[in-house]
């Protein structure tokens, strides 16, 4: 929060309505000069800027530090349908995008309400089909999609009874790369007595499940995850688990130590990053724990410059450590993030 | 003798539970303290003085004396809510006092924080909270796959936070497993169960405009009134800190830190001239709505005086390179300050 090096004194964020247009929300920062610390404006319905000042103050009840500095001034291009209400996450994003507490590019367009916006809960979105807009990378909030502000940063809701987690993983193809993310979401896993020990492993493997992926990816998933549980020692039989996928294509594996660590922070039996988890290896042996090397260490590692934000967390494996390019960390720390080189997963 | 006997009777098996289960107790009038502990006398305006060790306590009218127990004590603290299979078991314990301050930090935590007794648990609670809170906002780093040089930098941070914040020091610090008295999968499987209660016990309430910047209840007078003491305690010690901290060769954030320590005056002037909770004008009562504004106002000044011990803590390990960064967040603080005390003086909604 500290050491960002450039906030934006105005952010835009769309809102695209059921009915195919759209909204226009515009947040700007301006020094507070003993003003309200948010001022809203909607053309002719005052009753609506004082809703999505309520909105906006209540969602920054979950931020852990607050500035009293500025004045952010949130308008609407125009004023909302009766009773739509889509529009709600589209200002709180603008709202922490013009603070600098999300990356100005996080959300271009989002869509989506809530009725505990101070808990982070997002409840669903109002456009009739997901589909309509997946294209233009719409936001959307609801359980198909963002289900709770911390999901930005891949952080579950603390007082959720499923614990989901999301991290990322570096994607390169040619000059274009991008980052893809994989979510872990856990369910307690209500044990029937006397499983025999014998065939845990298998059971294990029962219980995870990656809708959406076809058999081999699946497979993958499943073994990735049995192993690193069982490294764990403590998570066998307790839970029941379903991964997603970011809709990117992708080949190779070197998505799993990004998949390993989101499932060791759903089951809370690891260290949270302030900011995201951006993972890049593989291993041949997560029974063990070991992390093995992954192909692209120099696209990779510009893509991580470029996209790195505050509090993320770079794991890399270990070998990379002497290949990677001049200034690597010292940049990351500038930029507020940190990178570490692991041989293994583990506490420390 | 036997008015004596029986005075002190009472105490007796809660005296016995000091460094174990209790870290501070308030003694009656005239009571020694136990073995191996040592006394503070808190006066009413909040000076603290320590005795010298197993001597009957003289307290004047008006004064609390405290015997704590220097421990040690140790206890597992979990630094992060969503992960509460892991623990850091950190033991830690009440240092010799500081020759060189003129008031000891956990002194003044006595004075300002605690009322009566201070259990281990309260306290175990209070420093994790302080631990979540600088995690959280990046003072203090603990990321997954911790290096050895980071680990060694958080323990550093660490100690110097908890001997700021509550002037403890910290012996020992390990990253345990608490799978053994935690397990995460029962308690969401608990929590599941309760939203499902809840859910058929209430229909969702709307939210009403009272629920929007106060989601949960609480008693404005108690709260306040423990802000308030808060306050007036430990800014005038958080400005001593700030002049001790660090003396900054560069003019310019010799300058920041000047305008910081007269703004932090003014604060302090501010609190010390605050009107009362329940008073709009002398003689003139205030709407319950508008003392639970105050006070949350105050509530979250002492959010503030968080921020600010824990700034402190990184400021005396901070070089002269790493102070234009600390004064901007000095200067949030501060500014954070200026506004709540601003809104708890108020007796209306801002513009």
């Amino acid at each position: 929060m500290n050491n960002i090096p450039t906030r934006p004194q105005t952010v835009q964020c769309r809102c695209p309505l059921a009915d195919g247009a759209e909204l226009v929300l515009t947040a700007t920062r301006r020094a507070r000069a003993g003003r309200a610390e948010v001022k809203c404006s909607v053309p002719d319905d005052p009753r609506l800027a004082e809703r999505m000042q309520q909105v906006v103050r209540l969602a920054r009840l979950t931020e852990p530090s607050f500035d009293s500095r500025d004045q952010v001034v949130l308008s609407i291009d125009r004023r909302p349908p009766l009773a739509e209400r889509g529009w709600e996450l589209a200002a709180v994003l603008a709202d922490r995008m013009v603070r600098g507490l999300l990356r100005p590019g996080a959300a271009g367009a989002a869509n989506g309400w809530s009725d505990e916006w101070e808990r982070g809960r997002v409840g669903g979105h109002t456009l009739a089909s997901a589909a309509s807009c997946s294209q233009g990378g719409t936001l959307l909030g609801g359980p198909a999609g963002l289900a709770h502000l911390g999901l930005l940063s891949g952080h579950g809701d603390p007082a959720a009874a499923v614990s989901a987690v999301r991290a990322w993983f570096p994607l390169h193809s040619g000059e274009a790369g991008s980052l893809g993310w994989v979510e872990v979401s856990v369910h307690p896993l209500a044990r029937a007595a006397g499983q025999a020990g014998q065939d845990d492993a298998l059971e294990e493997e029962q219980t995870i499940a990656a809708p959406g992926q076809d058999a081999a990816r699946q497979l993958a998933v499943r073994q990735a995850l049995c192993g690193a549980r069982h490294f764990d020692g403590r998570a066998t039989g307790r839970w029941r688990t379903a991964v997603r996928f970011s809709p990117h294509a992708m080949v190779g594996r070197s998505w799993e130590l990004a998949l390993v660590m989101a499932d060791r922070l759903a089951r809370g039996r690891d260290f949270v990053p302030r900011g995201r988890l951006i993972a890049s290896g593989c291993s041949d042996a997560w029974h063990a724990g070991r992390v093995d090397p992954v192909d692209g260490v120099h696209p990779k590692c510009a893509l991580l410059l470029r996209e790195a934000a505050a509090g993320d967390r770079i794991l890399l494996p270990r070998t990379w450590e002497g290949q990677l390019p001049d200034g690597f960390a010292e940049q990351l720390r500038a930029q507020g993030a940190s990178v570490a080189c692991v041989e293994r997963i583990g506490l420390i | 003798m036997m008015l004596g006997f029986l005075k002190r009777a009472p105490s007796a098996p809660d005296a016995c539970e000091l460094g174990r289960s209790l870290v501070a107790l308030a003694l009656p009038v005239g009571a020694a303290p136990p073995a191996s502990c040592q006394a503070v006398v808190v006066a009413q305006d909040g000076r603290t003085r320590r005795l010298q060790a197993a001597r009957r306590i003289e307290a004047r009218a008006g004064e609390t004396a405290y015997a704590f127990h220097p421990g040690p004590y140790t206890a597992d603290l979990v630094p992060f809510e969503t992960a509460p299979e892991i623990g850091l078991r950190t033991s830690f314990a009440i240092d010799a006092p500081d020759p060189q301050a003129s008031q000891q930090r956990f002194d003044l935590y006595l004075a300002a924080e605690v009322a009566g007794r201070l259990e281990l648990g309260a306290l175990a609670a209070a420093i994790e909270g302080a631990l979540r809170h600088e995690l959280a906002t990046g003072g203090l780093e603990l990321p997954p796959c911790t290096t050895l040089d980071e680990w060694n930098a958080f323990r550093q941070g660490l100690n110097q936070l908890l001997y700021m914040r509550f002037g403890l020091t910290v012996d020992d610090c390990l990253p345990v497993d608490l799978g053994d008295v935690r397990d995460y999968a029962q308690e969401l499987a608990a929590r599941a169960a309760r939203q499902e209660q809840a859910a058929l016990a209430a229909a969702p309430l709307e939210p009403s405009p009272m629920a929007v910047s106060n989601p949960e209840r609480f008693d404005p007078a108690a709260e306040d009134a423990r802000a308030m003491r808060r306050l007036f305690l430990e800014l005038p010690c958080l400005m001593c800190g700030l002049r001790l901290a660090a003396m900054p060769a560069a003019p310019q954030q010799f300058q920041r830190q000047q305008a910081l320590l007269q703004r932090l005056d003014l604060v302090s002037v501010a609190v010390n001239a605050m009107p009362a909770l329940e008073l709009a004008a002398p003689g003139q009562a205030l709407a319950p709505e508008a003392r639970l504004r105050r006070a949350r106002h105050s509530r979250r000044a002492c959010v503030s005086l968080d921020e600010a011990w824990a700034l402190l803590a990184r400021l005396r390990q901070a070089g002269e390179a790493g102070l234009p960064l600390l004064y901007d967040e000095a200067e949030r603080i501060v500014a954070n300050l200026e506004a709540d005390c601003e809104g708890r003086r108020r007796t209306g909604e801002e513009s």
